[in-house]
């Protein structure tokens, strides 16, 4: 209670956008078949908060974020829309030297795979230094001070000693914690944590997730997790995002999805978590598979999946129906003219006590 | 390190010994006609038995192999038979070796020059017209054979610029086309080498790591892929090195160049089985040694190799 009361106030405080994806639309070429990985994405970030993006394998969340970092593997491109930053046009960006100007220094990434994300053959000092002097200006002594600053911030025991070594002289746990601190050495603004924690043990997960909790209070920076795993985004954000065969189907405040989802899709997220489950039963899983992205979506990209979609689903895409100033979600079951459809039980009772507060 | 050293050491020892005893097994299969100088014919059965005992070999072959190796450890090679009868082995390669040197040297210095550029370029215009033109000339080198272009080189091209067809000391000009066709090969090899490396460093996480940090093209390239594709690259080179230096036995004998290669056909061909013996194993320690010296030379860039042995993540 007294955490949504504080996260509230803190959302009010946040007005400004630091980053603002409109229509964007990226597609990638394969095998001489183009697909639609992104559909006409429009997100706004707040300066300061903490936003996750959940959705299945394969809905975007890697693409989306990586665009804004000209990191799209060399047969992907933005096909239309925009990504504004700091005045700038992130997708107009044609050369690798305007993406010098933004990575690291203005958004920097932690990735999912901590062990090869580290050149074997280079200490961690000379690697977390790399940035340090990049992106601080430092050089020398001053600069190896840093890091061992750094290193010490982001929970390595003995960091003088630790910056001679190699990456294999640590555990995932630790490698993952280097890989922080060489996106912290950057000074970002944003920080983009694509699944963090997912090749980790579940005590190191924790660990991890709040280390990047405490670093982004003390560096005041605007975060963003992708995960598969609602735990960790009731944990860690502000903000959450469904994401769904590359597009956005709802987004609101942390308590507004988790307790008063709105798109079938994210019901069908939320039923699957294990919290929620009823002991002794088998764990709801989504039938079906996503669409396939090499052919155009016609209406509601989860309606083939959902045993209760309605008829226009199929033929008209939603638009956003307004939940709250904060909530938003695509779906044709808000449109006041649409026919009542029970959410699932576990939903249900989520609803119950979201009223209760 | 130092353990890591001491135990590869010992391995290329044992290495190398059991390479002597095969060489020494196997010249006793040899006919015997190669243990004797000019006159085989004339001599009888009992003299040339006498011959054989007074050279140690109807002694028991333990003891010949004993023997053996005690006179390869006073550095004693043994005397040629047939092919400069009675004069120490050691002293005919001291006349040759400087040829070998000479050429292996300069071929070598050219291959490298050339080959490590190109693997890079061609790494770095991958699928472009740099890569396409380097991959033709490694696949030509390695599917033709070289006595083809070889000979074609020696013929062709020092007809169209007038430089002699074989080797002479005095004519400078003499020794340029002999350097070239050693390095061709060589050549093709440290680009293919290089070129594959680069490509799986550059396919690697840690580069895209280095992307999203912010550094440039070229310092990823310089400081990440370059530097870690030539760990892979070192422990080939020494061996690659070390037998360009030891003298292209075929293009020796071409061009007539004095040197050692030319020596080993001469003296198979000739069957004087004392020199054959020595050279067969200078060539297999030059291997040896080239394996040793590229692990030594790993062990000092990869820092996983020396810690292999400590208990090392935590
Ligand atoms: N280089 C590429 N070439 C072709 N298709 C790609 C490429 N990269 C991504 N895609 C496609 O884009 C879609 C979105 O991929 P993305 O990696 O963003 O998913 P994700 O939501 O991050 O999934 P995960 O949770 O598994 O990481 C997928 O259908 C994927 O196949
Ligand atoms: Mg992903």
């Amino acid at each position: 209670m007294l955490q949504i009361l504080e996260i509230t106030f803190r959302g009010e405080a946040m007005e400004k956008f630091i980053l603002s994806a409109r229509d964007l639309v990226i597609k990638f070429r394969l095998r001489g078949k183009v697909l639609t990985a992104i559909r006409g994405v429009s997100l706004d970030i707040y300066e300061g908060e903490s936003l996750a993006i959940v959705g299945e394998s394969g809905s975007g969340k890697s693409v989306f974020t990586k665009s804004f970092m000209g990191l799209l593997d060399k047969n992907g491109w933005i096909d239309s829309g925009s990504i504004i930053y700091g005045g700038m046009d992130l997708a107009k960006f044609k050369e690798e030297r305007d993406w010098l100007k933004i990575r690291g220094k203005e958004i920097a990434m932690v990735f999912q795979e901590p062990m090869t994300a580290l050149n074997p053959l280079k200490t961690i000092g000379k690697q977390v230094k790399e940035a340090v002097e990049l992106h601080q200006g430092l050089r020398g002594k001053e600069a190896k001070e840093e890091v061992i600053k750094i290193l010490d911030d982001v929970g390595i025991r003995d960091p003088e000693r630790r910056y001679n070594q190699y990456p294999h002289e640590f555990s995932g746990g630790m490698r993952q914690r280097v890989v922080i601190a060489i996106a912290i050495a950057c000074r970002p603004k944003i920080l983009i944590c694509d699944e963090p924690t997912t090749a980790l043990d579940v005590t190191i997960q924790a660990q991890i997730l709040n280390l990047l909790k405490d670093l982004k209070e003390k560096y005041k920076l605007t975060t963003i997790y992708i995960t598969h795993d609602l735990g960790v985004v009731a944990n860690v954000a502000d903000r959450v995002a469904v994401m769904y065969a590359g597009d956005i189907i709802e987004i609101g405040k942390t308590e507004e999805i988790f307790y008063n989802g709105q798109h079938p899709y994210t019901w069908a997220l939320l039923s699957s978590l294990p919290q929620l489950g009823k002991k002794g039963e088998p764990l709801y899983t989504i039938q079906g598979t996503p669409p396939n992205l090499f052919q155009e979506i016609k209406g509601d990209a989860f309606a083939p999946r959902n045993p209760k979609a309605l008829e226009i689903d199929f033929i008209h895409s939603p638009p956003y129906f307004q939940v709250s100033p904060t909530h938003k979600a695509k779906t044709w079951l808000l449109d006041p003219r649409a026919p009542h459809v029970e959410p699932p039980e576990a939903i249900k009772k989520m609803r119950k006590r979201w009223k209760e507060i | 390190m130092f353990n890591y050293i001491i135990k590869r050491f010992f391995q290329s020892l044992i290495t190398l010994m059991v390479v002597i005893t095969i060489v020494f097994a196997l010249l006793r299969l040899m006919p015997e006609e190669g243990y004797f100088g000019e006159g085989y014919e004339k001599l009888d059965e009992q003299q040339r038995e006498a011959i054989l005992t007074q050279m140690g070999l109807r002694d028991p072959l333990h003891k010949q192999l004993l023997d053996f190796y005690k006179q390869l450890l006073r550095g004693d090679l043994g005397k040629s038979i047939i092919y400069r009868p009675k004069v120490d082995i050691s002293i005919i390669l001291n006349d040759k070796i400087p040829y070998s040197l000479r050429f292996g040297l300069s071929a070598m210095a050219l291959s490298l020059l050339i080959g490590l550029p190109l693997g890079i370029l061609m790494a770095l215009n991958h699928r472009g017209f740099w890569d396409k033109l380097g991959t033709a000339y490694i696949v030509f080198i390695n599917a033709v054979p070289a006595a083809i272009y070889y000979l074609f080189i020696q013929v062709y091209v020092t007809g169209i610029f007038k430089i002699p067809m074989l080797y002479s000391e005095s004519n400078p000009l003499s020794w340029i086309l002999p350097t070239i066709s050693m390095s061709l090969g060589s050549t093709a090899s440290y680009a293919m080498w290089m070129r594959r490396y680069m490509l799986d460093e550059m396919n690697k996480d840690y580069v895209k790591l280095a992307k999203a940090k912010g550094l440039s093209g070229p310092r990823i390239m310089l400081s990440h892929v370059l530097r870690n594709a030539f760990v892979p690259m070192v422990q080939y080179l020494p061996s690659a090195i070390l037998y360009t230096i030891a003298g292209s036995i075929y293009i020796e004998s071409l061009y007539s160049i004095p040197g050692m290669g030319g020596l080993l056909v001469t003296a198979i061909q000739r069957q004087d089985n004392t020199l054959v013996q020595a050279l067969v194993l200078i060539y297999s320690s030059i291997g040896i040694f080239g394996l040793f010296l590229g692990d030594i030379l790993m062990a000092l860039l990869d820092p996983r190799i020396k810690l292999s042995k400590k208990a090392g993540a935590r």
